[in-house]
């Protein structure tokens, strides 16, 4: 893990001075935090921290609330997406969310991959089969589904679902993934599926995960953030977030003093 | 009971005989006012069904004489000349289904507005909810005189579409109802789940929380297609009835309520036959659909 | 993966024409064709009553008299027939419907009441024509024959309430009218009464099981204080129902414009007048605008009565 150490690899994301608020409640104070491209940053900390606060951020996904607003810059691309021109459809295509339940649409297996591209490509047929096929292939779930593409995801079981649900969002290609505690409604079994697929994603996505799982950041993620009361308290590699906290609350969060 | 009572006592006599009998008296008076209570209900619930069986059998008895062939095949005829409800039965189905095509899309587009857009408009979400609300139950006689006022006089003359469109008035609450509490039904995370994908909101709320709920919004339209098939009052001032087959909705239009309302007062004893007969398709087709879309929704619940 | 595939995306720049304008427009505007459905409604009966108001004055509301030889029309009579038959309705169909409710939520079992309850909603879908018919050939002659005569016989006698109970047994009437009424009027109120039953907080329920009350105490001290708005605003929306039920009374009212103490008398509704006028009145004359004047305040008298039962009902609706 010496990548982390250096800081060689460009940031896919900023982000500067962030602060959010919830009507009148102060959620995210003076957050910076950078999120290097073809990694994986673990987000941890105890409920209502600003973790998934954060995340909702980065794909502005908080503008559909009135009330809820955020100041500062998050820079992706060379844009400060937070500024008032920004195409919030194309920004969600390129920064894409898996959420902690699993989401089907009430359509077929295949319409549930095919509604995403539909929306920003224009595909043929074939094009469009290759696309599905090769998306539900990355998330090792073309064998279970590959005779019944056309049945409705619904009946998949909750494992399948949330693989399907990162298949649907990997299928826009996106250029980062964000994910909210994808495994906290899944089986030990699901979990790990879907942490080895991360592995393999990251290869192609920048990729920021929250989890309430300490063991699960230290197996999946390169940075880890250490969130609490709405603050960064620490960013650093898993190894030495893990081992050799610089801060105080930090090792008392590891340690399993609180939260 | 009483041996159990007695075992009771006997266990707790030394602090508390005194009260489980003193209030004896008093306990049985409690005890009569709650039997007869108990009794009156059951009482109401027969009642009622009673007025049930009694509507459906007077229907039956009054009106499956006149279920053959010829009453489905010909127009209604001057008394004692036979004839069918044929007219009545196609004016019927052609009134409401376009009552149905008109209705249902605005209802379902309203129903869209109240359940989406709460965010941004919400004191005028209140107003139109309420509005629809009062329009459910507004009498049907004057949705009736208020097409004859913009459609029937403009125009000249009754006609099939005038019929509908009143129809289509009472169409509308009923959808934007059903079609707003199902849309609320829809869990939030579909919907950011589609937004997240980039989905544009009219995209999210046509292709996917819509279709989430399509059961429901079906239900409410055929609901909505029961209730109007049997309205006669909105029908009387706009497509007036007809004599004859006629299926343009431009003319004047027959349709089943109104030729019953017209037949059953009539002193002619193969009209009033007619009448029933037509008073039993109609609630059998009404109380079909009904029974067939409370079925689906109890099967769909669990 | 291969990203060059995908045609680099602009950032900067407002989603232009990606239709949430245009499908919010649609969307505002079929909800403004509500309003101007019911407004449309109120100006039309208004502008139509117009002629009727400028005869009459305000003194159309309380003449008796309704008649086409001499041009003098006056809604007192429909009016007093329609809130008389609405209201005996509701005195008729409220126990009715709160014995329906009780039964449906505390004496049967969960299935037995699922399907007794689909049955008592399946009498309010029948259409009011078919329970016309229903009065004329089955109650009618029953009250005539039975009921009547026997009323007359025994509470006619009686001092105070006799009155209400004299008079020639034609069977069609006030109270037949009521009675039609109240039986279509019974699905709706007892369909409120119990959603309001079965949303009370178990908890409330058992604690007073729990200190030894009686079912009836519990119905009586707790579910019915508890509820006592919404089944108010049920009972409301009921009688906005019955105000402007045409069909059924039509039937059975007997269709004479009348006003008294008796019942029995045959009398007519605003809306059953309407019925059986409106074909023979010509445009424009002054019996159509009298017409169009008693459609206006039936439209009010029913409006008021439905806005009550809304704003009743909505403390309950507000919170889900």
């Amino acid at each position: 893990m010496t990548v982390a150490e250096k800081q060689p690899v460009p940031a896919a994301i900023s982000v500067r001075n962030l602060d959010f608020y919830y009507g009148a409640n102060h959620a995210l104070k003076n957050i910076s935090i950078d999120f290097p491209q073809g990694q994986v940053t673990g987000m941890i900390g105890p409920s209502g921290c600003g973790k998934s606060t954060l995340l909702r951020v980065l794909n502005r996904m908080y503008d559909l609330y009135p009330g809820q607003r955020a100041t500062g810059e998050v820079i992706f691309d060379g844009c400060n997406i937070l500024g008032p021109r920004v195409n919030l459809n194309v920004l969600r295509a390129r920064v894409g969310m898996v959420f902690q339940k699993p989401t089907p649409f009430p359509m077929s297996i295949y319409d549930n991959i095919a509604f995403g591209v539909r929306l920003h490509e224009r595909l043929d047929r074939a094009a469009m089969d290759a696309r599905v096929e090769d998306v539900l292939r990355r998330v090792a779930l073309w064998p279970e589904v590959r005779d019944r593409l056309r049945d409705s995801a619904s009946a998949l079981s909750g494992g399948q679902q949330q693989r399907l649900c990162i298949a649907r969002t990997i299928a826009t290609r996106p250029e980062v993934v964000l994910l909210d505690e994808p495994t906290s409604a899944l089986d030990p079994v699901s979990t790990a599926r879907i942490e080895e697929l991360l592995d393999e994603l990251k290869a192609d996505f920048t990729i920021a995960i929250v989890t309430h799982n300490l063991q699960q950041a230290a197996r999946c993620a390169d940075q880890v953030a250490f969130f609490y009361m709405g603050e960064v308290v620490e960013v650093d590699s898993a190894d030495r977030m893990f081992t050799a906290p610089r801060e105080n609350r930090t090792q008392d969060y590891i340690t399993g003093r609180f939260g | 009971m009483a041996g159990r009572d007695n075992v009771a006592q006997a266990a707790i006599a030394p602090c508390a005989s005194g009260r489980w009998q003193g209030n004896s008296l008093s306990d049985m008076r409690r005890r009569m006012v709650d039997r007869v209570a108990t009794g009156l209900c059951w009482a109401a619930t027969v009642l009622v069904l009673l007025m049930l069986f009694s509507i459906l059998f007077v229907l039956v008895r009054n009106g499956v004489g006149g279920l053959r062939w010829v009453t489905f095949v010909h127009v209604t005829l001057p008394p004692g000349q036979g004839g069918g409800l044929a007219n009545a039965i196609a004016g019927s189905l052609i009134q409401t289904g376009l009552a149905v095509l008109i209705g249902a899309p605005v209802g379902l587009l309203v129903g869209i507005y109240l359940a989406e857009f709460t965010a941004t408009d919400g004191r005028f979400i209140n107003l139109v909810r309420f509005v629809s609300d009062l329009l459910l139950s507004a009498p049907s006689i004057l949705v009736g005189l208020f097409i004859y006022m913009i459609v029937v006089v403009p125009t000249g003359h009754f006609s099939g579409m005038a019929g509908a469109l009143a129809l289509s008035m009472l169409v509308v609450p009923v959808v934007v109802r059903t079609t707003e509490d199902m849309l609320r039904l829809v869990p939030l995370s579909m919907r950011e789940a589609a937004i997240a994908l980039g989905a544009p909101r009219w995209r999210v709320i046509l292709f996917v929380c819509l279709r989430a709920a399509r059961d429901g919004v079906a239900t409410g339209i055929l609901l909505a297609l029961a209730r109007v098939s049997g309205e006669t009052a909105p029908l009387l001032f706009t497509s007036l009835g007809n004599m004859n087959w006629s299926v343009s909705p431009t003319a004047p239009m027959a349709s089943l309520p109104v030729t019953i309302y017209q037949y059953a007062g009539a002193a002619y004893e193969d009209w009033t036959a007619l009448a029933w007969t037509g008073a039993l398709l109609i609630t059998a087709g009404i109380l079909m659909i009904n029974i067939t879309v409370r079925l689906g929704l109890g099967r769909n619940r669990k | 993966m291969d990203r060059s595939a995908t045609s680099p995306s602009a950032l900067m720049g407002v989603a232009r024409g990606n239709g949430d304008a245009a499908f919010a427009a649609i969307v505002r505007c079929a909800a403004a064709l509500i309003l101007l459905g019911l407004g449309g409604m109120v100006a039309v009966m208004a502008w139509g009553a117009r002629g009727a108001f400028a005869t009459f004055g305000p003194a159309f509301i309380i003449d008796k008299a309704w008649n086409p030889v001499t041009q003098h029309f006056g809604a007192a009579a429909p009016v007093f027939g329609t809130l008389v038959t609405a209201l005996l309705a509701i005195a008729l169909a409220v126990p009715l419907a709160f014995g329906i409710a009780v039964w449906l939520t505390e004496i049967a079992s969960a299935r037995i009441a699922g399907v007794i309850g689909t049955l008592i909603q399946l009498l309010a879908a029948v259409p009011s024509i078919i329970f016309g018919m229903w009065g004329f050939a089955v109650l009618v002659p029953f009250m005539a024959h039975y009921v009547e005569p026997f009323a007359s016989h025994t509470l006619g006698r009686m001092p105070g309430i006799g009155p209400l109970f004299r008079g020639a047994p034609y069977g069609t009437g006030f109270l037949t009218g009521g009675m039609i009424l109240a039986v279509m009027i019974t699905p709706f109120i007892s369909a409120v009464m119990r959603d309001v039953f079965l949303s009370m907080p178990a908890v409330l329920k058992e604690s007073a099981y729990g200190l030894g009350m009686t079912r009836w105490e519990v119905v009586r001290r707790i579910i019915l204080p508890w509820s006592r708005t919404s089944v108010v605003g049920g009972i409301m929306l009921g009688l906005g129902r019955a105000l402007g039920e045409t069909m059924a009374i039509t039937f059975v009212i007997g269709n004479a414009n009348h006003i008294g103490w008796s019942l029995f008398s045959p009398g007519n509704t605003i809306a059953s007048l309407i019925a059986l006028e409106f074909p023979e009145s010509a445009m424009g004359s002054l019996k159509f605008s009298s017409l169009m004047a008693a459609g206006f305040l039936l439209m009010l008298i029913s409006l008021g009565t439905l806005v009550c039962s809304r704003l009743l009902l909505r403390t309950r609706s507000a919170g889900r």
